[in-house]
């Protein structure tokens, strides 16, 4: 089989299309989001299997068509990584997907390493045979045998100068170790165009990161505990004390009581007319997630996953009967930038005690998710003094024209959904008052001075349980609250 | 005839002082917000004033919560009671106070203004709405209120407050149009009173600065007139323009605008000089010319300040003053030898020895600084103690500690009056120059300003690792100070580690973290449990109501 009989080939030009179709989806999934899932899976899950189609053919090849045979496993073999990552995605497993999209990453720079190798080992035999040949020609005409084997004879043949990069006798690769030098540039340049390449797909015009909320709807209203009203009708005896017939008057505990009417307090936490407990701008498989901001300079991490913000995420779905990622997520400041309007995450948590180092591209970005974006920032002192100022100093270059003010008791965000009477925390890192940053009245940044994190944790930091009951609440009406301010946003987009 | 009646008048006239005199100034107390007037007292009957009285006893004691349902109290008791809406605004001051600003102003404040619409207490209430909304961070509907108030209540005292936050909201919103509009007003408009005066004579500062800024002199100058007696006005414009220059001067693309602003400023001053004036005022125009000097040196331009204090030299010859302020501006140049010529020019030997000597401290020289303080002793024998401080100062800045003790040694049996003082600045020169802690302890101890004795003798006992003496010391201060037991436990933690008893360190850091949860120590021993050991059992957690 040779590649003229391919051409002819009606596999061929459906590879064709399925390649196209591909290509489509990896726009949709990387920039545009407007196909729904299924469709993607189906058109990655078309491309993955032509891909083994396509790998299973390239593996019977004969030995003597090698190059052809491992040109179309290294094609086949994008479309089934993508897949793997995709599936992945789509079944939630985050590490999982994470450490597939490594391992791919990886695999397909060192395959493209191989392939420049290869082709720059080929094309500079080429030019070597060619050289040869024109030496030997000229040598015939001119010089004598021992000017061929002259190792210092010119360059080229004609002693014209070489700019061809192929061409390792090209004047920029020097005198000496022309070969090292020139597999040295390669290995350069092919790694930073993978680089770039690499950037454009992941870090420009964002994909996997769109937040969705939860779709359904509820009232922004405080839970109040539920209130049974039972309306008793008591049994009346009326008893003559003359009466010839004895009567056994039960004592009053025992009178069975005849409810007529229950009544109880029934609304669901949520913004929006939809049915369930969401938000309206929801979707279907829009979950509650907790972003953490990874930034440079300070313990980012600091009670991070399982056991410690896990946990708060758990309660939060307990508490409002949402839907909520199973895992907590981090990204970093410039990520923010991944996600689109309108499908940004309605807040991120930041926390740590040491320092906060940004750059002026990165304030600018969370200046743009604050006010473009209409994020709302949850930051908790983890541990110092130093981290309040710096968190205090970050915000003055994110939003130089809001002052920070404590945020009263009474205000939403401490009533809503549940009443919080008291600020509670474990250290008073930074002072004993939330503070919040207000944009036309909506709170965009609330600054927990003392280490509400480490209430969530598995040990609750050793706190009473008053306390620690109460950062849970206060976790959950921060969390609440951005999402509805989310969600009335959308609204008002919308109209 | 005649004569009585002039007695007349003249009882007429002092029965007018007397009153004036006795009577209280009732335009300012009316002013006062959250007060209730005498004349609102005396309107309250005998069982409304007790019950008013306990709601204000509370109020005045910051005991909030039970103050605002003793308000409440009354509201409920007495609700037909012209007290009645003093009472809602205490209340609803009372929930401010307990950080329930958004139901203070929908059930108080509100309440006030709309059941009570003439009263006193709805003016005043419609302007802690307005300072409500702005310490809330809710800036348009705080601008929107205080706009409303000073339209509403123009010659008020809460439109001059309005004012005053109306021009703060306009700088974090960085609008110079607004914030100088709301300062015009309060400089030229608002009748100065005895609460307004203050807030004006801030706002004419203010003003005037912004003017120098953007070289407006003579508005800035106008602005301090407004404020100020017109022969303090060049003290004053040399005062403000300070800063203002110092800014200009710094970048080069507005130097000359600093150069420039300081030349009108000179000129200004330099024309306040009365002349034609007989005697001629000699003190008041040397100080006109030294202010000029002054404004010179601000805009960095020796050569001119040289001149000036030429020609005032000229004119007025060399005084201790113009010596002093030359010589000042020579060291501020770093001239130390020629300041000190200046100084040794003065006709008070006593002070230009002082200022010689202070030359020298600055510089380091520490030796030339305690002769020259010892020439003061044989001058001035009056002052004995004073110099000798100064010498015992210098050597121990200067590390020489034994020098420094034999001073202030020589001092408590010289000034015995102040020995506890001269004691303590042994046992703290041995403690923290010279290293001598068991001699430091000795002194310590026989100074009486517990708990910071016992402070720095726990400090000394640990430097020389005797950490048990030193617990026990901060043991001692625990159960005396309450407001230094948590540092103290802190530092037994601290002594612990020192010692090696990590166990114990973690004990104390938790106890910390337990006994004062609400104390700036607790999250120092929070964050020590966390990141030294890994403990995220800190025992911690608090709540602030």
């Amino acid at each position: 089989m040779n590649l003229s009989r391919l051409k002819s080939d009606r596999r061929l030009s459906a590879t064709a299309v399925i390649a196209v179709a591909w290509l489509a989806c990896m726009f949709d999934w990387l920039w545009v989001t407007k196909l729904p899932q299924a469709a993607l899976g189906i058109g990655f899950g078309l491309a993955a299997v032509t891909a083994v189609v396509w790998g299973r053919w390239a593996c019977r090849l004969r030995a003597e068509q090698q190059i052809l045979s491992s040109a179309v496993a290294s094609v086949a073999f994008l479309p089934v990584w993508q897949f793997v990552v995709f599936s992945l995605d789509m079944l939630d497993f985050a590490e999982a997907r994470a450490m597939s999209a490594r391992v791919g990453t990886a695999t397909a720079y060192f395959v493209g390493l191989a392939w420049v190798v290869w082709g720059l080992e080929r094309t500079a035999r080429k030019f070597d045979r060619e050289r040869l040949a024109a030496q030997a020609e000229a040598a015939v005409k001119e010089l004598s045998e021992a000017a061929i084997l002259n190792e210092n004879a010119p360059a080229s043949a004609t002693g014209e100068r070489v700019s061809n990069p192929l061409d390792p006798e090209a004047w920029f690769y020097g005198k000496k170790s022309k070969r090292l030098n020139q597999s040295v540039a390669a290995f350069l340049g092919y790694s930073l165009a993978f680089f770039v390449a690499f950037l454009i797909l992941t870090q420009v015009g964002g994909c996997e990161d769109i937040y969705e909320m939860p779709a359904g709807g509820g009232e922004q209203q405080q839970i109040a505990q539920v209130v049974k009203v039972q309306k008793v009708i008591r049994k009346k005896f009326v008893v003559n004390p003359f009466a010839s017939i004895s009567f056994n008057i039960p004592p009053i505990d025992e009178i069975k009581l005849q409810l007529t009417e229950i009544t109880k307090h029934h609304y669901t936490v949520g913004y929006g007319a939809g049915a369930g407990a969401g938000f309206a701008g929801g979707t279907k498989a829009g979950k509650v997630r907790f972003i953490r901001l990874e930034y440079l300079g300070g313990d980012w991490d600091q009670d991070f996953g399982i056991g410690a913000d896990v946990n708060m995420l758990i309660e939060y779905g307990i508490r409002t009967q949402q839907k909520v990622e199973k895992r907590t997520e981090s990204r970093t400041i410039s990520q923010l930038k991944l996600f689109p309007i309108g499908k940004s995450p309605p807040y991120v948590y930041m926390t740590g005690q040491k320092n906060i180092q940004l750059s002026k591209s990165e304030i600018k970005v969370l200046r743009e998710y604050i006010l473009d974006k209409h994020g709302m920032l949850f930051g908790d002192n983890g541990g110092s003094r130093n981290w309040h100022s710096r968190f205090l100093s970050m915000m003055q270059q994110v939003l130089p024209n809001v002052r920070p003010t404590p945020i009263p008791l009474d205000d939403v965000i401490h009533r809503i959904p549940f009443q919080i009477p008291f600020l509670p925390y474990v250290a008073p890192h930074g002072g004993k008052e939330a503070l919040g940053w207000r944009v036309d009245g909506r709170l965009v940044c609330y600054y927990h001075p003392g280490d509400i994190g480490d209430a969530w944790a598995d040990d609750h930091s050793g706190v009473s349980p008053e306390v620690w009951e109460a950062c849970y609440q206060l976790g959950t009406n921060v969390i609440f609250y951005a999402h509805t301010e989310y969600a009335k946003w959308l609204e008002a987009r919308r109209e | 005839m005649a004569g009585s009646s002039t007695r007349v008048k003249l009882l007429w006239i002092a029965a007018i002082l007397m009153a004036l005199f006795v009577l209280p100034d009732r335009s300012a107390q009316a002013q006062k917000l959250d007060v209730l007037s005498l004349e609102g007292w005396a309107k309250l009957r005998e069982v409304e004033r007790y019950q008013m009285k306990i709601a204000e006893k509370y109020y005045l004691e910051k005991n909030y919560k039970v103050a605002a349902s003793e308000y409440e109290k009354f509201l409920s008791l007495y609700e037909a009671s012209e007290g009645a809406p003093y009472s809602l605004l205490k209340w609803s001051l009372c929930l401010i106070k307990q950080k329930k600003p958004n139901t203070a102003i929908s059930e108080g404040f509100q309440s006030i203004i709309d059941y009570w619409p003439d009263s006193a207490e709805a003016v005043a209430s419609s302007f802690y709405i307005a300072r409500a909304y702005k310490d809330m961070g809710e800036v348009r509907k705080a601008k929107k209120a205080f706009k409303e108030v000073v339209s509403k209540h123009g010659k008020h005292l809460v439109a001059v407050y309005s004012l005053v936050d109306l021009a703060d909201l306009a700088s974090i919103d960085k609008d110079e149009d607004e914030q100088v509009a709301a300062w015009k007003q309060l400089t030229f408009d608002v009748a100065r009173t005895k609460e307004s005066k203050s807030y004006c004579e801030k706002a004419s500062q203010q003003l005037a600065s912004w003017s120098f800024r953007n070289g407006k002199v003579d508005d800035g100058v106008k602005a301090l007139a407004a404020s100020y007696p017109e022969e303090e006005v060049p003290t004053r414009v040399r005062d403000y323009v300070r800063t203002p220059i110092g800014e200009l001067v710094k970048s080069d693309e507005t130097r000359e605008q600093g150069h420039d602003v300081a030349d009108k400023t000179v000129s200004w001053i330099r024309q306040q000089v009365p002349t034609g004036v007989a005697p001629e005022p000699k003190e008041l125009s040397k100080n006109y010319w030294l202010l000029s000097a002054d404004v010179l040196g601000y805009s960095k331009r020796p050569e001119k300040v040289r001149e000036a204090f030429t020609q005032i030299q000229k004119k007025f010859g060399a005084d201790d003053a113009i010596l002093q302020r030359l010589g000042d501006w020579l060291k501020s140049q770093g001239e130390y030898d020629k300041a000190r010529i200046e100084y040794a020019k003065f006709e008070n030997k006593i002070e230009g020895n002082n200022q010689i000597a202070y030359s020298f401290y600055q510089e380091q020289k520490w030796e030339q600084a305690v002769g020259t303080y010892t020439r003061n002793l044989s001058l001035d024998p009056d002052n004995q103690a004073k110099w000798n401080q100064k010498i015992a100062e210098t050597w121990r800045y200067g590390r020489k500690i034994p020098q420094a003790v034999a001073v202030y040694r020589e001092l408590i049996s010289s000034d015995p009056d102040r020995a506890e003082t001269w004691l303590w600045n042994v046992a703290y020169t041995y403690h923290h120059y010279g290293g001598n802690f068991k001699e430091a302890i000795g002194s310590y101890r026989q100074c009486n300003n517990f708990p910071s004795n016992l402070e720095q003798m726990a400090d000394c006992h640990r430097r020389l690792k005797q950490y048990k003496e030193a617990i026990g010391l901060y043991g001692q201060i625990i159960g005396g100070s309450q407001s230094r037991a948590p540092w103290a436990l802190l530092q037994i933690g601290y002594t612990h580690e020192q010692s090696g008893s990590k166990e114990k360190a973690i004990q104390a850091f938790q106890s910390v973290c337990k006994r004062y949860p609400k104390d700036r120590y607790a999250s120092t021993a929070h964050a020590l449990l966390q990141d030294k050991y890994g403990i995220s059992v800190t025992l911690g957690g608090a709540k602030d109501e």
